[in-house]
């Protein structure tokens, strides 16, 4: 067979037309990537370092608007609840989602049917979620779902005013949170536990294994990376969640449900002041960096 | 004493010159050119008539000046949202209609026209509003936006349940609260009062009422800050607290919505709220919906009770904050002559009394000229004349100083209802949540910049 040689000119001429034309064709894509996500994360640092106002030019204060926030009560408040919203509902998420892969993974008719209802509430609007779980917890007579229910059942004389108390409210929000979040956790371990070889189940019964065990030492195991995934993925998108405590409590009563996005909203849009605004959402970021990073080392090492 | 002469030249002079002055004086709006383009933005409200209304009467002046119109809606939740995106992105719109503090902040941005000029050119046609809502307008002796309406809270009551139980209709805090405690009947899930301090204006608007009632205000006359640290604060405080302590409202009222006290009030299971003219215009509405004569009877019982009182008032008197609308040229507009002969058009009296038919009483006239045109309109009942002399009991945003950015964004910041909610929720002691409420107050004044 005759071997094609190129002479090493020529190779560096055709290599260098291959990485021009390489480059010509990922240029789309670094344009897409400098336009939605380079130049917008640098704006959002840049206005996080100035005292911006709406309708005014943005001047420099260097770290101004971060020592402000380290000094704010409410701002620490809002930490606190960020975590407790997120943590809350992550780990109700993993558990029913596991509950919902198991479930699923054990059944064979039907199994398609209940995917697709159990993906329900991820297709829902989040706002039509946020607004029915309001009205179930809400304690107007004859309407709340909760409260009418335990009165009928003769349990309760007086409503519980759910959404008045911080806790309640916050669990109203977690819970709210973790029904729209849930299928999620669900049909990606199902994805996982239908990847695990079954004759690593086979094994372990003959072994002697039980249902717990095979799934402490094989389901689970199996997850690990999957359940990596979505739990930061989770924990990403639950502790940036606008939508369903704006809708359901405003970040009320007083501040006892106000997170991340609530406040930074608030204090851009009606204080107008984008600066500080921007920061409050910005606080976040090294964290998730730092996740982030950790996550993708310790995935790439499990691979090597 | 040595006279001058005058000339006959001179004489014809100044007679010329002052006619012409006077002319330009009394012009009605500035003459528009033919295919005029304005965009206007006006707030959607729940009385869906009077969002038709403004709409059909802009289409007149559009008819009769050889323009068009294209109205945009913004509501009470994406007002901010949307100017702000406007504003950020240079897009606003010819004309705007602003509410209570949008006027300082614009103007105070740069965005707004000055009217002072076409201010004075129209007084003639649409009159001068009352001297407690001008202020609303004004920077530094400038007008930036014309006033419109007034939207009004009133202190609902049910005048059926007052006289059964032989209770006077309050005409103070003080007296609201003790009819609260004697018409107060948990067991039969009905209770004395329902004011939520939410972040919606049924909470701040009402907060500053009560503030401004009692004499308390966190700016001076001069629009600088002013300690609320004060024996009357605390009053202030006692009162929107005790009513949440002494078990007087439902045990949900603080987590309430805009949307909630309306609710609860429209199906008796509080005596009373504060709120717009909306509660009347649900209630009119419900009885033009009746499908029988039971039902009909029912609604009609609904509405000859339900009565709409002025705000209490307070040892200072009675001050109620209510939002007052006025309609604004932005800088970016490419025809301003228009946007004054559109705003010229919808001030005029004919225009205000039009929209307002259809408001329900939700459109308080605050222009001497359609404050007179709308007397017969006021005078249909006991609530409607209430609604009428909205303008009288009105103070502003940042009382008794006049409306500041920095004002408007204290009552931006939630600081008013959140304090009393962390005495609520958190057991914070009175006085600890007037010191941090202030601290807060304090700093927007400390930081704002001009």
């Amino acid at each position: 067979m005759a071997e094609a040689r190129l002479h090493p000119r020529r190779w560096a001429s055709a290599s260098g037309r291959d990485t021009g034309t390489a480059f010509f064709f990922l240029l789309p894509l670094f344009a897409l990537v400098v336009a939605l996500i380079i130049y917008p994360f640098y704006r959002a640092i840049w206005l996080s370092f100035t005292d911006k106002l709406v309708g005014y030019p943005e001047r420099f204060v260097g770290l101004r608007n971060y020592l402000y926030l380290l000094r704010d009560d409410t701002f620490r408040e809002v930490i606190r609840n960020s975590l407790i919203f997120t943590v809350g509902s992550v780990t109700l998420k993993i558990l029913s989602g596991l509950a919902m892969a198991l479930v699923l993974n054990g059944i064979w008719r039907w199994r398609n049917f209940f995917r697709g209802l159990f993906l329900l509430p991820w297709i829902t609007s989040t706002v039509i979620i946020a607004l029915t779980w309001r009205w179930m917890f809400d304690s107007f007579p004859g309407r709340g779902f909760f409260n009418s229910v335990l009165m009928d059942a003769g349990l309760l004389t007086r409503p519980i005013a759910f959404m008045a108390s911080p806790e309640g409210a916050m669990l109203a929000v977690i819970i709210a949170n973790w029904w729209r979040g849930f299928p999620f956790f669900g049909v990606s371990y199902l994805a996982g536990m239908q990847s695990i070889p079954l004759d690593l189940y086979e094994a372990a019964a003959v072994d002697g294994a039980g249902t717990w065990r095979r799934f402490w030492h094989i389901t689970l195991p199996g997850l690990k990376h999957v359940m990596i995934i979505t739990i930061l993925l989770s924990f990403i998108w639950t502790i940036n969640d606008f939508n369903i405590v704006y809708v359901m409590t405003r970040g009320g009563p007083g501040t006892a449900t106000q997170v991340f996005a609530t406040y930074s909203y608030e204090v851009a849009f009606n204080q107008l002041r984008w600066g500080r605004g921007v920061t409050i959402s910005i606080f976040v970021v090294p964290l998730f960096i730092v996740g982030i990073v950790l996550i993708s080392r310790y995935l790439l090492r499990e691979r090597d | 004493m040595r006279h001058r002469r005058i000339s006959r030249r001179h004489f014809l002079a100044g007679v010329l010159g002052t006619s012409a002055t006077l002319a330009l004086a009394t012009r009605a709006a500035p003459a528009v050119r033919k295919g005029a383009n304005l965009r206007l933005w006006i707030l959607k409200t729940y009385v869906a008539p009077t969002n038709k209304a403004i709409e059909v009467s802009a289409e007149r002046w559009a008819q009769k000046n050889g323009a068009t119109v294209s109205v945009e809606y913004f509501t009470f939740e994406d007002m901010q949202t949307k100017y702000v995106a406007a504003i950020e992105n240079k897009n606003t719109p010819d004309v705007g209609q602003l509410e209570t503090g949008a006027p300082a902040r614009f103007a105070g941005m740069g965005q707004l026209l000055d009217l002072t000029t076409f201010a004075r050119q129209v007084e003639g046609q649409i009159g001068k509003p009352t001297a407690n809502v001008a202020p609303v307008t004004m920077v530094d002796n400038k007008i930036y936006a014309m006033p419109w309406y007034i939207m009004g809270a009133f202190w609902y009551v049910w005048r059926d349940v007052f006289e059964k139980n032989k209770v006077k209709l309050p005409a103070t805090y003080e007296e609201a609260k003790q009819a609260a405690h004697v018409l107060n009947r948990p067991n039969e899930n009905f209770y004395g009062v329902g004011q939520s301090w939410n972040r919606t204006s049924d909470g701040y608007g009402v907060m500053q009422s009560l503030m401004y009632s009692y004499g308390v205000g966190w700016a001076g006359r001069d629009g600088k800050y002013r300690s609320i640290k004060t024996p009357t604060m605390q009053q202030v405080m006692k009162w929107a607290t005790d009513i949440y302590k002494e078990g007087i409202q439902p045990a949900d009222t603080l987590s309430w919505t805009g949307s909630q006290n309306n609710e609860n009030f429209i199906a008796k299971k509080i005596a009373q709220t504060s709120n717009g003219p909306s509660i009347t215009f649900a209630l009119e509405d419900a009885l033009a919906k009746a499908r029988d004569a039971t039902e009909r009877k029912q609604r009609e019982e609904a509405i000859a009770n339900h009565l709409a009182l002025p705000h209490p008032a307070g040892p200072d008197g009675r001050r109620m904050w209510s939002i007052a609308m006025s309609l604004g040229i932005f800088k970016n507009t490419k025809d301003p002559d228009a946007a004054m002969s559109l705003i010229a058009h919808l001030l005029s009296p004919e225009e205000t009394v039009s929209v307002m038919k259809e408001s329900y009483g939700q459109f308080g006239p605050v222009l001497d000229k359609a404050r007179d045109a709308s007397k017969d309109y006021f005078n249909k009942n006991d609530n409607y004349r209430t609604f009428g002399r909205a303008a009288e009991w009105f103070a502003a945003t940042g009382w008794p100083g006049p409306v500041t950015a920095a004002a408007a964004e204290v009552q931006a910041t939630n600081v008013l209802t959140d304090a009393p909610a962390k005495v609520i929720v958190d057991k914070w002691s009175v006085d600890q949540a007037i010191e941090w409420e202030d601290k807060k107050i304090k700093d927007v004044y400390d930081t704002l910049r001009s």
